[in-house]
Parts: structure tokens; C-alpha cells; sequence
């Protein structure tokens, strides 16, 4: 990626934003709407992660907040408390992207695991906490185990598809600042 | 974001880091008001859900009438084997319909005979499903039906034309929710019918609800019907709901009548609220002192109905 000016950046949160609303809007879709068997992996908060870790210059803390709102008042969750936690666990990613801009993917993927990990127990632990009804926790620990194994392919789709790699170090852009 | 080289950024990284944690607050205090204050949140949720959904009705009709066209076209090689089982059906439902039309007509004639009166009948309003919940979670489903045109409430029973599907719950201008029977937010009491037990229906995220708070569960056995009971007088008595069934860990569940598969059209059924009985009986009415000439005999109350 040798070009980052800012209509890439803002080509890039077009594209972000175009899959989450795809990804939604799939979910939303009444195939079938009677309780399945498995729940299948949270793709939308995958993508952020990926996201974050590779340019977290094209995904600014606002957007993700808002998307995870707006997720939280159409998908029927508690309001807020899911976006606080995604907007905590990608800030956490964020802070350390650069710093791992040389990890080999095994390490990432470990601790984008963890993350999630601590996210979903968090929130449940939250909820039990304040008496929220809340769905039973073998299909919360499933839901969350197809979602950390399904994240290598979504790097894998990102980076083929649309060019999301990680930037080389000492990359600079237009105005001539580091990355 | 803010990557500057050199001075700037030793103040822009704390500033950041504070804005960040605003925003964090500004989440938290949304979950907080919606602890708080539920139902004007959930007000609120139903009325961006109503704003966003039904504006992309144009995309879903497409979609999902593709799909549907691919699932025929793979249903046409079992074509064959289908239509023998469907005129094999056909042949029992026959009975069952000449069976069905002798009762109807021998329970008319009892029903003439004892005088008695039914609830008068329901209304119904068609909806068609819009959308899922878009959670694994959450079971619920989208009506393109609202509160402006149709004059959907919530609490309203729901049903395929067959059996009970659930409740409205949630209602905006042009579309409302209904909350299935298999939501672990669902609770609605029923009648188990042969034995005539009172249980109550709770979903819990799977397939099959459970049946809670029977009285007697040595009477009731898997294959029973069992109906909605006006109890708590939300809902219409005598609806359909499923038939018990048996886990294999000895807990009864329901098999829903309704299709889960194929929810498409849904019937809201417009229910009038139960009548309250508030003035007090004259004939077992508070005591009081009566004069003698009152104690006359003023017509026996329940007969002139």
C-alpha cells in the first residue's frame, strides 16, 4: 500500500462500512426465523478487529462506536453496553498495532482471542451482575469460539479481496509523517 | 489517528486517550437509561427500527425470492417422492375433514341447545415477515403491519393461520415485532388439554419450549394438545399452540404447531380487551344494613344475560 492519502483512507471506511452494512443486512435476512442449532460467528466485529490491526488509521474510534450502536438498537442487544466494550477492546488493539506491525499472525491471532474472550465474558458479567435475561452460556462460549476461529479467514479474504495488509515500518504518507 | 512526529504528539496521545474514555462514559450512560427507563428506550429502539427496516424492503423481496426460487428448483428433483406423500396426506385429511365437519355441525347443535355464547370474534390483520432479529440470540421477527395503518398494540397474539407464534412486542408507525414463543423473553400460560392442567410456556432459545408449572405432570403425556389460556387476560383463550413432547432428560416440552421453517404471512389477531366486572353484586354485595321493604326478590342477576 504504498499510496495512503486521505481518498484512500476514506475509500477504505466506504468499503468498511459497505461490508458491515452487507453483513447486516444478511443477518437480517428471514431465512429462518426459528432458533437454529449453532450460532455462527459475529463477522461484523471480526472485520473491525481485522481492521484495527492492520490500518487502525482507516477506522477511527467514532465510526466503529457508531456502527456498534446502531448494531446494538437493530439486533435487539442492550443498548450501549456491547459498543462500549467493542470501542475498549479495538482502542486496546489500536494502541498496540503499531508495536505489532512485526508479530507473526499466530501471536495476533492470540491476542485478538483474548480480546474478544475478555469483551464477551465481561459483558455477560455485567449483565448478571444487573439482572439482564440473558441467553445461556454454552451458546454465548460457542458463539464466541466460531468467532476467533473464523478470523483467520477473514484476514485471509481481506488482504486478498481488498488489499488490507499490514503497513511496512517506516511507510510515510502524504504529508511525509511516519507511520 | 494522530501520528505527528516530534511535540505534538506528547499532548495529543493523553488527549486522545480522554476523548476515548468520553466516549466509553457517553455508551455506559446510554446502557445506563436503558436499565433505567426500558420501555422508553425500547420505544426508542422500535421507532430507528421502523425508520431503517422497512426502507429496505426493496432489497430483502429481491434476495430472498431468489433464494426461494433456488430452494425450488432443487425441491423439483424430489418431485416425485413429494407428490406421492402429499396424495397420501391428501387421502387422511380427507377423513379427518368429514370427521371434523360432523363435529362442527353435532358441537353447533350443542352449542344451540346450552345457549351458550362465544367471545365474539377475533379480527385479524395479514402481515407479511420483513426481516429476523439478526441475532442468534433474539427470537423475534419483523411485520410490515404498524401502529399508523393497521392499528397494531402491543401484547397482541400472532399466529400462522394454524398455530400460536407469538406476541407483538414493540410497535412503530409502519411495522412492529413479534416476539416468538421460542424467545427466552417469552412466558404465556396454557392449557394442556385432555387433562385440562394449567402450565406455563417458556421459551428458551431452542426449538422446543419448555412447560413449566404444571400442577400435575404425572397426568400429562407427549403427544397432548395443548392451547393458550386467557389467563392474565393478555391473551385469547383457546388458541393453538403445540403438542407435548418428552427430552430425553424427562423435561416436557412443546412442538410448536406453527411453521417455524416458513414464516412468511403472519395473522395478528386484534383482541378486545376482557370486559371488567367493577360494580358490586347486589345479591353477595358488601353487608349492610338493608331496609326490610328492599328485601324483596329483584331478579336473579346472571339470568338476564
Amino acid at each position: 500500500m504504498a499510496e495512503s492519502t486521505a481518498s484512500a483512507h476514506w475509500s477504505y471506511r466506504g468499503l468498511y462500512l459497505l461490508l458491515v452494512a452487507i453483513v447486516g443486512f444478511a443477518q437480517l435476512l428471514p431465512f429462518s426465523p426459528g432458533p437454529g442449532t449453532f450460532p455462527g460467528p459475529d463477522v461484523i466485529l471480526l472485520i473491525t478487529c481485522a481492521w484495527v490491526v492492520r490500518r487502525p488509521d482507516f477506522l477511527p474510534t467514532l465510526l466503529i462506536a457508531a456502527v456498534f450502536l446502531l448494531g446494538d438498537v437493530i439486533f435487539m442487544r442492550p443498548l450501549g453496553l456491547w459498543a462500549a466494550f467493542v470501542v475498549m477492546g479495538t482502542e486496546f488493539l489500536r494502541m498496540r498495532a503499531v508495536a505489532w506491525r512485526d508479530l507473526n499472525f499466530l501471536l495476533e491471532w492470540f491476542m485478538v482471542a483474548g480480546v474478544l474472550s475478555a469483551m464477551t465474558l465481561v459483558n455477560r458479567l455485567v449483565l448478571w451482575v444487573i439482572f439482564v435475561d440473558q441467553p445461556a452460556l454454552g451458546l454465548t462460549l460457542i458463539r464466541l469460539l466460531g468467532t476467533i476461529a473464523v478470523y483467520p479467514l477473514v484476514v485471509l479474504l481481506a488482504a486478498r479481496f481488498f488489499g488490507l495488509r499490514k503497513l511496512a515500518p517506516g511507510a510515510v504518507d502524504r504529508l511525509g509523517h511516519k507511520h | 489517528m494522530a501520528k505527528q512526529n516530534g511535540k505534538s504528539e506528547v499532548y495529543a496521545r493523553p488527549l486522545r486517550r480522554m476523548l476515548v474514555g468520553a466516549l466509553v462514559v457517553c455508551l455506559l450512560a446510554i446502557f445506563v437509561f436503558w436499565r433505567i427507563d426500558s420501555p422508553r428506550a425500547e420505544r426508542f429502539r422500535a421507532a430507528v427500527v421502523d425508520a431503517i427496516v422497512p426502507q429496505m424492503d426493496w432489497a430483502f423481496i429481491p434476495v430472498k425470492k431468489t433464494v426461494d426460487m433456488i430452494e425450488g428448483f432443487q425441491s423439483y428433483a424430489r418431485l416425485q417422492k413429494q407428490n406421492q406423500d402429499l396424495r397420501r396426506e391428501l387421502q387422511q385429511m380427507k377423513a379427518w375433514r368429514e370427521a371434523a365437519l360432523q363435529l362442527e355441525q353435532e358441537n353447533a347443535k350443542l352449542l344451540d341447545l346450552n345457549k351458550v355464547r362465544l367471545d365474539p370474534a377475533l379480527t385479524v390483520v395479514t402481515g407479511m415477515v420483513l426481516a429476523d432479529s439478526g441475532s442468534p440470540f433474539r427470537q423475534s421477527v419483523l411485520l410490515n403491519v404498524g401502529a399508523a395503518r393497521d392499528g397494531i398494540r402491543d401484547g397482541w397474539a400472532v399466529t400462522d393461520g394454524l398455530g400460536l407464534v407469538g406476541r407483538i412486542s414493540g410497535v412503530g408507525r409502519k411495522s412492529s415485532r413479534v416476539l416468538l414463543l421460542t424467545d427466552s423473553a417469552s412466558r404465556i400460560p396454557v392449557h394442556i388439554q385432555p387433562s385440562g392442567q394449567r402450565a406455563m410456556l417458556s421459551g428458551d432459545n431452542t426449538s422446543l419450549p419448555l412447560l413449566e408449572f404444571i400442577e400435575l405432570p404425572e397426568e400429562v403425556r407427549p403427544g397432548d394438545r395443548v392451547i393458550s389460556s386467557g389467563d392474565g387476560g393478555v391473551f385469547p383463550a383457546g388458541l393453538l399452540v403445540g403438542q407435548v413432547v418428552q427430552t430425553r432428560d424427562g423435561r416436557l416440552r412443546l412442538r410448536l404447531s406453527a411453521d417455524y421453517e416458513r414464516l412468511e404471512f403472519l395473522r395478528v389477531l386484534r383482541s378486545q380487551p376482557a370486559e371488567t366486572i367493577n360494580s358490586p353484586a347486589t345479591l353477595i354485595g358488601p353487608l349492610r344494613s338493608v331496609p326490610e321493604a328492599s328485601l324483596e326478590p329483584q331478579g336473579v342477576g346472571p339470568a338476564d344475560g
